[in-house]
């Protein structure tokens, strides 16, 4: 584990990615900071609303050119799901989990589940990490306690 | 007065299996099976070829070789117009754009009759094949597809946080595709018609966890033809004919998912559309007497009958599960046998919704007849419920 909330732990994957995702000039930054274990996305120097994916524009103001921000790899688990039946390019990989995740600043993603426990709760408290292939790196996320008991 | 639309003549085949492979020695045409339709849907309807002033066709698959389908069918049937020849596309809602558009050209007065029909043949290409295209059409292609995301993925993730927060069961949930088959089993174009029981369907393999094989929609190939016309010119023809009396479309600016959190499972934009459609109707949920909607997983319908206001939020699984949504029930829901059992050849799906809603209208419904149905409505969507559209259709 981590210490910096905005740190993310780097897990070796083995082969390459099946369906790598692609680069622009924007998105780079993005993708080697994940691959060295740090999370950010955009932010609008307008509005300072943050943005996710990464954008050149701000969607909520239209305002260009935004800078890039950390983001906190802490969160809980809004839903997941387990994809048994799976396009071909991952069918050696399935079943795999996949989960929605609600960040602690207040960002909704989605990314891959890394599968421990195999039937995660709902609310269950999540942090990020980074999947890092041979071929580059993917986001994705891992339980790290059961949901937070509801205030009595 | 305020023109309006008439959907007065319909024909279709059955929801199945019907593309050839590519080494078969003869091959199935999908010109030959549409235009048969065409004449099938204008004999029905009681027009004639010449009346014919827009043609809006739902995009084929990529499966379909050829290409500019809506000017090549334009010559295959010699149809000339003035209004419009084109072929759109919107997700699982390009069947009900077919039907909006076709619309519209009568709303404007550029056509007094107007087609929309389309073909959709994908079931001779592999599941994980098409899934290499189907994976691209949901969530971000970079930052989702990369993940592995499918489309029914989503929704799968709805059920789980729909169990979640509302307690409703595996069992609630799996009761809707029981229901949705006892009504194929009387719907000459449904893909599957035999009966199910609670138990089988929740026997099956996991698909997307927690839904199963028969709680996510098969794969079929499909074909539909439906004839729109000004209400004059409907009425003028002395036979029954479904109005077109509300129309309410919204999309929330969403794909899948949004960074800013929101109630996924609200479906906002079916309360949104639904809301529209029934005010200019001048009718509310409650004066239905039966709806057909768009859902590809069982989930799918639960969250749609909350949002359109057929139930209570929270309710909707329950409610199907105690006999609401069927045939005899207070409001029947996709009487067709909906997208898992009627079937879901996805570019002309919802053209399938409004002909077994006209089929209702016209009191044509057979054993699967709501009786006195003078009220229903449509539904048709894309991402997850991201957008929606829903018409509103009564009795002429």
């Amino acid at each position: 584990m981590t210490a910096s909330p905005m740190s993310l732990e780097i897990l070796r994957m083995p082969g390459t990615r099946a369906y790598p995702p692609r680069e622009s000039v924007f998105t780079q930054p993005f993708w080697q900071a994940l691959g060295e274990g740090r999370l950010q996305t955009s932010c609008c120097r307008a509005c300072a609303q943050l943005a996710f994916p990464p954008r050149p524009i701000c969607p909520h103001c239209w305002a260009l050119e935004p800078g890039w921000s950390a983001l906190d790899k802490r969160g809980h688990l809004y839903s997941w799901t387990r994809i048994h039946a799976a396009p071909l390019a991952f069918a050696a990989e399935a079943p795999y989990a996949v989960g929605i995740v609600d960040l602690r600043q207040g960002i909704r993603l989605a990314c891959r589940l890394i599968d421990r426990p195999l039937a995660p709760a709902v609310g269950a408290e999540v942090e990020l990490l980074a999947l890092v292939y041979e071929d580059g790196p993917l986001l994705g996320a891992r339980v790290v306690a059961p949901p937070p008991e509801p205030a009595a | 007065m305020a023109r309006k639309v008439a959907l007065i003549g319909t024909a279709a085949i059955p929801v199945g299996r019907h593309q050839s492979a590519e080494d078969e020695p003869l091959q199935v045409l999908e010109a030959e099976i549409l235009s048969r339709l065409a004449a099938l849907a204008l004999a029905d309807a009681g027009v004639e070829k010449s009346d014919i002033g827009s043609m809006v066709f739902s995009l084929p698959r990529p499966y379909t070789r050829q290409k500019y389908f809506a000017t090549f069918m334009a010559n295959y049937l010699r149809v000339s117009c003035s209004g419009t020849v084109m072929e759109v596309l919107g997700n699982g809602m390009t069947g009900g754009f077919a039907f909006d558009m076709a619309a519209n050209d009568i709303l404007l007065g550029r056509a007094k009759v107007a087609l929309a029909l389309g073909i959709n043949m994908e079931s001779a290409t592999a599941s994980g094949e098409h899934m290499m295209s189907s994976m691209r059409a949901t969530g971000d292609v970079d930052f989702h597809s990369s993940a592995g995301f499918t489309p029914i993925a989503w929704y799968a993730m709805d059920a789980m946080r729909y169990m979640h927060e509302f307690g409703a069961t595996r069992a609630e949930l799996a009761s809707i595709a029981v229901k949705n088959r006892a009504h194929a089993e009387h719907n000459p174009m449904a893909q599957y018609r035999k009966p199910i029981t609670l138990e089988q369907v929740l026997a099956q393999r996991p698909i997307v966890e927690p839904l199963g094989l028969y709680e996510v929609p098969p794969r079929g190939d499909g074909a539909a033809c439906l004839v729109l016309a000004d209400e004059d010119t409907a009425r003028a023809l002395g036979r029954p004919y479904a109005l077109v009396s509300g129309r309410g479309f919204h999309h929330e600016g969403a794909h899948q998912i949004s960074e800013v959190p929101n109630d996924m499972i609200a479906f906002e934009s079916a309360r949104r559309a639904a809301a529209t459609a029934y005010a200019e109707a001048g009718v509310s949920a409650a004066d239905l007497d039966f709806a057909e909607i768009y859902a590809p997983c069982t989930i799918v319908e639960a969250l749609v009958t909350e949002a359109i206001g057929l139930v209570p939020r929270g309710q909707g699984a329950a409610a199907a599960a105690a006999g609401e949504t069927r045939l005899g029930g207070r409001i029947p829901v996709c009487t067709s046998g909906g997208l898992l059992s009627r079937g879901h050849p996805a570019y002309v799906t919802p053209l399938y919704g409004y002909i077994e809603a006209a089929e209702q209208l016209r009191g044509r419904a057979g054993a699967r007849q709501v009786p006195g149905a003078r009220l229903g409505a449509v539904t048709c969507e894309l991402g997850n419920y991201n957008a929606a559209l829903v018409h509103v259709l009564e009795a002429r």
